[in-house]
């Protein structure tokens, strides 16, 4: 697997977990991690929100068809060996992974939340970490004119 | 002979006409007598009469709605990535800025996929239904006479989820 963390900041230990799971599924060919805009933190609580775009490896299969509707012709056509649903069933399998918080046709996401205190005080704060995983070229769910 | 023949089917022919010319007058006047042609006519001119009336009725208060909805402020917050945005902008959680008695109609749309999200404003007793994913609703409010600020947040993540809405004198 190809992976890409040039924009990623290293934060998230639940998005390393995801990292290091998808690298063990081989029908994964490339995987680009990137920090969220949407993170951000205060005095109660860390947020932090990772996206992972991925790829899977593709395989070429030869389909039967008719030119004209009368001439008999063959054609390859390259398809991705895997999808988002295999993907979820997939990691739903690995442990400290589990099942996604959410999923649909192209993009699986999960949440995780703990209270983190710190040595010598008493309330700490919130840890809140959201994790996408997209499958490059799937349709985007970000209107063009929100950010 | 052929003469008195032509003659005679003429005759027959112009006797077969008038025939039908009559039984179709006939049938005209007896059916306005009736009242067939009476009855459309009366209810062509009552859907004409509805239909003038409803423009009438149209066109009279167009203006005021107009004026009406001209006077109340929409704002549009969407949910997303666990934060609030205005409509266009990027910034997460914004201050929102209203005047002094100012009507506003929150719409709020929630696009964070998975998760359920609401808007809440305690001090003024404000609570919407929690919205599942591409769900929106709408509430009218006006703000508060005298100025001020208040907290707005989604009730179920209120930690990160949290704003302010400055009320401002009006001008």
């Amino acid at each position: 697997m190809k992976l890409d963390t040039t924009n990623w900041s290293g934060e998230g230990t639940f998005t390393q977990t995801l990292i290091d799971a998808l690298d063990a599924v081989e029908q994964v060919a490339l995987l680009r991690v990137e920090d969220a805009s949407s993170s951000r933190s205060d005095v109660e609580f860390n947020f932090i929100s990772n996206e992972l775009f991925l790829r899977f490896g593709t395989r070429d299969r030869q389909v039967r068809a008719k030119m004209l509707g009368i001439v008999p012709v063959t054609r390859t056509v390259t398809e991705p060996v895997m999808t988002v649903s295999e993907l979820e069933r997939a990691l739903c399998e690995i442990d400290g992974v589990g099942p996604p918080d959410y999923a649909d046709a192209g993009m699986l996401q999960y949440l995780r939340t703990e209270r983190i205190v710190p040595p010598y005080q008493t309330r700490g704060y919130k840890l809140v970490e959201l994790v996408r995983i997209y499958e490059v070229g799937s349709e985007s769910r970000q209107a063009p004119d929100d950010v | 002979m052929v003469e008195n023949e032509r003659a005679g089917l003429a005759a027959r022919v112009e006797g077969r006409a008038s025939h039908r010319d009559r039984r179709w007058a006939g049938r005209t006047q007896r059916d306005f007598h009736h009242g067939l042609l009476g009855h459309g006519a009366r209810g062509a001119v009552a859907a004409v009469l509805v239909v003038a009336i409803g423009l009438l009725c149209v066109m009279l208060l167009l203006p005021l709605t107009a004026s009406t909805s001209a006077a109340v402020r929409e704002i549009t917050l969407i949910t997303r990535d666990m934060a609030f945005y205005l409509e266009g902008e990027s910034e997460p959680n914004p201050t929102i800025q209203l005047r002094a008695g100012e009507e506003v109609r929150f719409t709020v749309l929630n696009r964070d996929p998975g998760l359920t999200h609401n808007l809440a404003v305690e001090a003024w007793g404000l609570e919407t239904r929690y919205l599942k994913t591409e769900a929106s609703t709408t509430v009218l409010v006006r703000a508060p006479a005298r100025p001020g600020r208040q907290v707005y947040v989604c009730v179920p993540h209120e930690k990160m989820m949290r704003g302010i809405i400055e009320v401002v004198e009006d001008d």
